[in-house]
């Protein structure tokens, strides 16, 4: 039997580009500047081994990150990378396209999400483990998880047995209700997460060497990200019988 | 490099278009007879050759059991998948099938022939880089193939194994509704959201994205790769056969040529009530007398209804995952033959609250738009980009049977994921991984692509660390590899595909294929080129013997006394293309030498010919 231990987000490489693969041109460090191209020939560079999402934009470890400006960087970026840039070049050139592509691609779609943002820094800094997350419902939450489920329930029965269309309305429309009250939660939970944003961005400018006061930080977080992912997960269930 | 072609291979019909370098317009090429449609019908004749097209589309009425329609909805599918429809087809499935369909035609006693999906869509791929070819003058091997963009892993498989069983090297698979797009012409400077609503003979799909100067990005996709036109036929056959049964006893189904028959008086009569009110049916039945019955459109859209409403459920969930609302989308594109259904266009309308566009020709758009993206890719256009993604969540199997989910439905591809495997019990030397894609939360609910072992060297459990990487190319297709951390080094992974063709499969067929298309091709190409070359060798041959011929440089008369050299020596291979090269340079060589017997006596005669037309 297999075990997945963790999941390394990490795009890791074997070999780090500190010299262009071309033409030897000597590179910056990739994790400090986000270095995509050698700076004397234009050569799409491997990725170096301890790129992570944040230093593939050039970017520190804040959570605050402006999102239109990090969309226009993605585009940028994809305008150069994208393998369809590279369909006559070689098989190495090619190969490094789509390997940069991908962590491209991967990239952004992690950071521009405040939550999954916030999953991969928790991540990176080992505060969170893959299959280590609870799936359990917030206690101040039970009775209402307890009534929705029932709601899903009915729905799925009345789906199941062909009720007639006026009491499948009924039921559609009862768990549309309680859709829309998770759907608000999920918001305040979000809101909630995103405050704390300002205090991480703030240690990391003012006590970057205060490993206890950022473990606070970042402890206080996760707990309001398994919240979060506990109610999503249930508002995503119900969209998806309700447009079933 | 030769040219790229982009081809819509369609479930009933087939279309082949280029990028017209000069104009940069995409156009479909036709057939001799003008018809830019292929229909993807493939039959076997009596004789056992292969007929494809137009031919095998009318053999449908009297042969169907020599005779294979709609066979994408067969690609990357397993017998257990399309069990209901195989029993409306007319060709048989052998019994040995398994996770690759086996379709049998011919009965015992004729001509048979047991074909793979891939390889029947090879048939209809091969005509259509012929009609290239024919077109071009010259060899074809490089194509963009269009697929549905809820294709699952197996299914673009089976598409890509298609194109190289063809002949054909296959650059990109690219998304129908997004090639639409690309094809569309649409504002390419305005920042808009698009909706592409495609609904064709077996698929449907839904597509929205944002376009910002010339960058079309997908934002979400949905759709269902069993649902199109198809089984609006089906189920206008089946709702008409009732009625021939109970009014004359005569069971259409029962009779494969007479129910292809049905079906094509159907979609005759279906195509006519898009355009008018209603229309009258009209069926003989051989020695009952004759069907006849009066059909309104209300009445035929209150039975397809259904159907059509099961396309408003994934674009419920497109614009869900693309966190928009319905009026937020600014232009609607409709793709497709099913969306000339007067229904289709009024369902489409509702749910987005505008007019949806349709100006271009459905049934052509996509073909269009896999040649923009052909032309993409060679180069030939650079303030175009086109960013899909992929239609369903790439998970891998964890403890009890549960997914999880490593790669989430409409992230934007190339995509990729790394997970770290360790061992379970001391020495244990392999791990067992399967891979699957869907949205549910257990295996058993999503569609195994593949399965493999990683082998690992004994050791204490837990101590191997192998790192996997999970990488969605940009056609959608999975690979596989991975990685020991401890002693760096890279393992083989040997994927097995749970559906589909292994790669030892698909070589055969390239060779079997190879044997009979490409050596036609290159020896016509030989003939030609040899005809040709033997022209210019003797036209330099007389020119260098002119006076004109000492009006030329020393290092000139040398250069041409070269190239005649080596394109003598290319005369001795058979390859075409060594040849066709060599000419070139020979004919650039003669140039000046050329330009002076223009200038003599000759010129009139000469006018207007290239230089190695002059007969001397």
């Amino acid at each position: 039997m297999m075990d997945r231990i963790a999941t390394e987000k990490q795009t890791a490489r074997v070999t780090s580009p500190l010299q262009c693969w071309e033409c030897r041109t000597a590179l910056a460090d990739e994790q400090e500047n986000g270095i995509h191209f050698c700076s004397q020939c234009g050569k799409v560079q491997p990725l170096a081994t301890k790129t992570d999402y944040f230093s593939f934009f050039g970017l520190t470890r804040k959570l605050g990150v402006d999102a239109a400006q990090l969309e226009k960087q993605f585009h940028q970026l994809s305008w150069k990378l994208h393998p369809d840039k590279f369909n006559n070049a070689g098989a190495y050139e090619r190969d490094l396209s789509l390997e940069r592509t991908a962590a491209l691609n991967d990239a952004y779609r992690t950071l521009r999400d405040p939550a999954a943002r916030t999953e991969y820094l928790l991540r990176l800094e080992e505060v969170r483990k893959e299959g280590k997350v609870k799936q359990q419902a917030p206690p101040d939450l039970l009775e209402e998880v307890f009534e929705l489920n029932e709601h899903l329930e009915e729905l799925r029965a009345a789906k199941r047995s062909g009720s007639d269309p006026r009491a499948l309305d009924e039921q559609r429309h009862q768990l549309e209700k309680a859709r829309g009250t998770f759907q608000h939660k999920l918001d305040q939970v979000l809101a909630e997460l995103t405050n704390q944003f300002a205090a991480w961005d703030a240690l990391l400018d003012t006590r970057p060497g205060d490993a206890a006061a950022k473990r606070t930080v970042l402890a206080r977080m996760n707990e309001v990200l398994n919240r979060h992912s506990y109610i999503r997960n249930l508002v995503t269930n119900v969209s998806d019988e309700l447009e079933q | 490099m030769g040219r790229i072609i982009g081809i819509d291979l369609g479930t009933t019909n087939s279309l082949v278009a280029f990028t017209d370098a000069e104009t940069r317009q995409p156009r479909c090429l036709p057939d001799p007879q003008g018809r830019t449609l292929l229909p993807s019908v493939v039959s076997l004749d009596s004789a056992g050759a292969m007929v494809v097209g137009w031919p095998a589309w009318e053999g449908l009425l009297h042969q169907s059991q020599r005779s294979v329609y709609s066979v994408k909805r067969l690609m990357g599918r397993g017998v257990e998948d399309v069990q209901e429809e195989l029993k409306l087809f007319p060709f048989r499935v052998a019994p040995d099938s398994q996770s690759v369909i086996k379709i049998e035609l011919g009965e015992p006693g004729t001509a048979q022939k047991t074909l793979t999906p891939p390889e029947v869509s090879a048939f209809i791929l091969r005509e259509l880089k012929r009609r290239a070819e024919q077109f071009f003058g010259e060899e074809v091997t490089r194509a963009v193939i269009t697929v549905p963009a809820y294709f699952n892993d197996a299914q673009r498989q089976a598409t890509k194994d298609a194109g190289r069983i063809a002949g054909l090297e296959v650059e990109r698979l690219v998304n129908e509704p997004t090639a639409a797009s690309l094809a569309y012409g649409l504002d390419k400077h305005q920042r808009a959201l698009i909706a592409v609503y495609d609904f064709g003979g077996g698929t449907f799909d839904i597509s929205l994205l944002q376009l910002e100067e010339g960058l079309f990005k997908v934002l979400s996709t949905n759709g269902d790769t069993h649902l199109g036109g198809d089984d609006i036929d089906n189920l206008f056959a089946e709702k008409i056969g009732q009625e021939i049964q109970a009014q004359f006893g005569v069971k259409v189904s029962a009779s494969p040529d007479l129910y292809q028959s049905l079906r094509r008086t159907l979609i005759a009569a279906k195509h006519e009530l898009s355009q008018q009110d209603a229309t009258t049916i009209r069926f003989k039945l051989e020695g009952k007398g004759e069907y006849t019955r009066a059909l309104s459109r209300e009445e035929f859209e209150g039975w397809i209804a259904p159907i059509v409403e099961r396309t408003l459920g994934p674009c419920k969930r497109a614009l869900r995952d693309a966190g928009l609302k319905p009026e937020q989308i600014d232009e609607v594109v409709l793709v497709g033959g099913s969306t000339r259904l007067p229904l289709v266009r009024r369902r489409v309308q509702e749910l987005f609250g505008r007019k949806p566009h349709c100006e271009l020709n459905p049934d052509e758009v996509v073909a269009l738009g896999a040649a923009v993206q052909a032309h993409i890719l060679e180069g030939g256009v650079t303030d175009m980009l086109l960013l899909d993604v992929t239609p369903l969540s790439l998970g891998i199997e964890t403890m009890g049977g549960a997914v999880a989910k490593i790669i989430p439905r409409n992230a934007t591809i190339p995509a990729s994921a790394s997970e770290m495997f360790t061992t379970y019990v001391d020495n244990q030397t392999g791990v067992d991984i399967q891979v699957v894609q869907g949205e549910r939360e257990l295996v058993k609910d999503c569609r195994s692509l593949a399965r493999f072992t990683l082998k690992v060297p004994p050791q204490p459990a837990g101590l191997p660390r192998v790192e996997v990487k999970f990488l969605i190319d940009a056609n959608g297709i999975l690979s596989v590899a991975a990685r020991d951390l401890r002693t760096g080094q890279e393992h083989t992974v040997e994927v097995k595909p749970s559906y589909g063709l292994s790669d030892d499969e698909v070589e055969r067929m390239i060779l079997e294929s190879i044997e009979h298309a490409e050596v036609d091709f290159a020896a016509t190409q030989l003939i030609g080129v040899r005809n040709d070359a033997e022209t210019i060798l003797r036209a330099t041959t007389g020119a260098l013997a002119g006076e004109q011929a000492q009006e030329l440089s020393a290092e000139e008369l040398r250069r041409i006394e070269a190239a005649r050299a080596a394109l003598q020596e290319a005369m001795g291979s058979d390859d075409h293309r060594l040849i066709r090269e060599r000419l070139e340079e020979l004919n650039q060589a003669t140039h000046n030498l050329a330009e002076l017997l223009m200038n003599t006596a000759v010129r009139a005669a000469v006018k207007g010919k290239r230089p190695d037309e002059v007969s001397l």
